[in-house]
């Protein structure tokens, strides 16, 4: 396979990739349906601002938050079920069942462990430390703009975890399970190892004081743009959004068998961020996973970083003893870097 | 392929040596579809083979049964759900019928998976017990240096000329204290188990008809499709 230069690096030479927006599929049906699917992502976006801007005190809350979050996944899956982007993504019994499995376990075990070590625990030990009331005046911005540097500096942190994750090898072992996914859907964005969806919930953006309505914004703006990493649904996504924002197509191509390809498009929301640190590529692919699409049952996900890390650090250790001849470092997966 | 058809006679179970009369519904679904009596078990299995020969899925045929097993199959395998099975032929009145007796993992996880949760939730009700008595002791030596209420937080004018709601004064709320302990001790609430034992039998009960549904479906038209090559 040939691939596509995209800047120093070949992307599509291990597997199909289409770079760029020229040869990216497009809705298919009649005017209704056309003009559904180009407007939907927007609309449901202003919508939702509109609706947290306006919303009066007693409404604006955490629980209206879970529960539109609730019927907004339900929606979700409706689509997929009407306009898939491809039929070989389709959602079956087993891994809509799946999915919920690791959704659950981040709204239990893992919100449990992170009350203790999570980055609420870290915000909190550090406000403690410094005097954070010079920065009293973000409270004083608009609240989009709030709600905006929220989200930014969010997704900020996120990017270089992310891109930590896919460069240095311990953090790779977590996040590899992850790639292992071989179909966008819904609800795969919780699909990975509880140690890795505990380090990417990490967050920076709550260390200043920003309004609490400015927080529901910028959970409005993450529902309505990230959510459409992992989905199966066909969008004619308008030009501007996709110079801006994250899209599936963006995030089929991180996820795709091609391992130059997967080094890239590390944000969640913001893929300007990749484009300003020169990992966008512009795409989108079919073909996803690892290893050739071998798909990762939960045991193996749950044990996978510690086995690996276990053989790995067994390796380092004979060579390093054996004076660099014996037991070839030879990682099971191709690190990321 | 021998063709041979075999009976029901014989107890075929997916698992040896185990006998579950009832219980074994969970996990395993029985059933079957008709076909062609004319039609030898041969051409049967060959029609049905294209389901089955699949990477990661081993098959073998013997005495007239089909036997397959699967190690993870692929998210699209129509046979997916069903990690284990057998198939044979046999005669019905004046037809046939293809007999299928098949073994779920995933069935079987999904009904266990309200277990899980609901220890979650036990889970969450020890820990909120652990740190409420925890609390309560450090309780006393908290109320020294209460903080003072924080000052009410102004909109900005933009906002507020777009009618943006103003937040609300915190020296206002009168049952912030209650509240927030409430709120402390909330961040351990059993209640996502218990939503969550609930959606995962839910979703157990909607596979467990669906799934068999879709079986009979897909051999029905494996079976009336165009004869193999």
């Amino acid at each position: 396979m040939a691939g596509v230069q995209v800047g120093k690096r070949i992307i599509g030479a291990d597997a199909p990739v289409t770079v760029g927006w020229e040869n990216t599929g497009r809705v298919e049906g009649g005017p209704v349906k056309q003009f559904v699917f180009t407007y939907f992502q927007p609309v449901m976006l202003f919508a939702a601002i509109a609706f947290w801007y306006y919303a009066p005190n007693w409404l604006a809350v955490a629980s209206t938050a879970i529960a539109i979050r609730l019927g907004w996944t339900v929606l979700l899956l409706a689509l997929e079920w009407v306009n898939p982007r491809y039929n070989s993504w389709q959602l079956t019994w087993k891994e809509f069942a799946t999915d919920l499995f690791y959704v659950a376990l981040g709204m239990t075990f893992l919100r449990m462990v992170d009350a203790y070590i999570g980055d609420g625990a870290i915000i909190e030990a550090v406000q403690g430390a410094f005097d954070w009331k010079k920065f009293d005046w973000f409270t004083g911005l608009p609240l989009l703009v709030q709600a905006v540097l929220i989200s930014m500096i969010f997704d900020f942190g996120q990017y270089w975890m992310h891109r930590a994750m896919h460069n240095w090898h311990p953090l790779w072992l977590t996040h590899a399970p992850h790639h292992y996914i071989t179909q966008l859907n819904v609800q795969k964005g919780a699909v990975g190892n509880p140690v890795e969806l505990f380090l990417i919930g990490l967050g920076i953006g709550g260390f200043f004081d920003f309004l609490p309505r400015a927080f529901l914004l910028a959970g409005a703006i993450g529902m309505t743009v990230g959510v459409y990493q992992h989905i199966n649904v066909r969008f004619n996504t308008p030009r501007w959004w996709r110079f801006i924002f994250n899209t599936t197509e963006h995030h089929s191509v991180h996820h795709s068998q091609d391992y130059e390809a997967t080094r890239s498009n590390y944000s969640g929301t913001w893929i300007i961020w990749d484009r300003i640190f020169g990992t966008c590529v512009d795409g989108e692919a079919e073909q996803l996973g690892m290893e050739g699409g071998r798909r990762m049952d939960i045991g193996e996900t749950m044990v996978f970083p510690f086995r690996e890390g276990w053989r790995d650090t067994k390796a380092w250790f004979a060579k390093r003893l054996r004076g660099g001849s014996g037991g070839a470092m030879q990682p099971a997966l191709e690190p990321a870097e | 392929m021998t063709g041979t058809a075999g009976t029901l006679e014989a107890p075929r179970r997916a698992v040896t040596g185990l006998k579950l009369p009832l219980i074994d519904n969970i996990w395993r679904v029985r059933g079957e579809v008709p076909i062609d009596p004319g039609m030898p078990a041969a051409e049967a299995f060959a029609r049905i083979d294209p389901l089955l020969r699949i990477p990661g899925t081993d098959v073998s045929e013997e005495g007239g049964v089909l036997t397959y097993t699967k190690r993870n199959p692929q998210a699209q395998d129509k046979l997916a759900t069903f990690t284990r099975g057998r198939m044979w032929i046999e005669q019905a009145g004046a037809g046939a019928v293809l007999r299928f007796d098949l073994f779920s993992h995933a069935l079987l996880l999904c009904f266990l998976a309200p277990l899980l949760f609901l220890g979650f939730s036990q889970l969450a009700i020890t820990i909120k017990a652990w740190e409420a008595a925890d609390t309560e002791a450090g309780a006393k030596a908290e109320k020294k240096d209460e903080k003072k209420p924080p000052a009410a937080k102004t909109l900005n004018p933009v906002d507020e000329f777009l009618g943006a709601p103003a937040p609300e004064d915190p020296s206002k709320k009168k049952k912030d204290k209650k509240k927030d302990a409430k709120d402390k001790e909330g961040r351990h609430s059993p209640d996502e188990g218990y939503v969550l034992a609930g959606i995962f039998a839910a979703v157990y009960l909607f596979g467990r008809r669906l799934e068999p549904f879709l079986v009979r479906r897909r051999l029905r038209a494996a079976l009336a499709g165009p004869p193999p090559a």
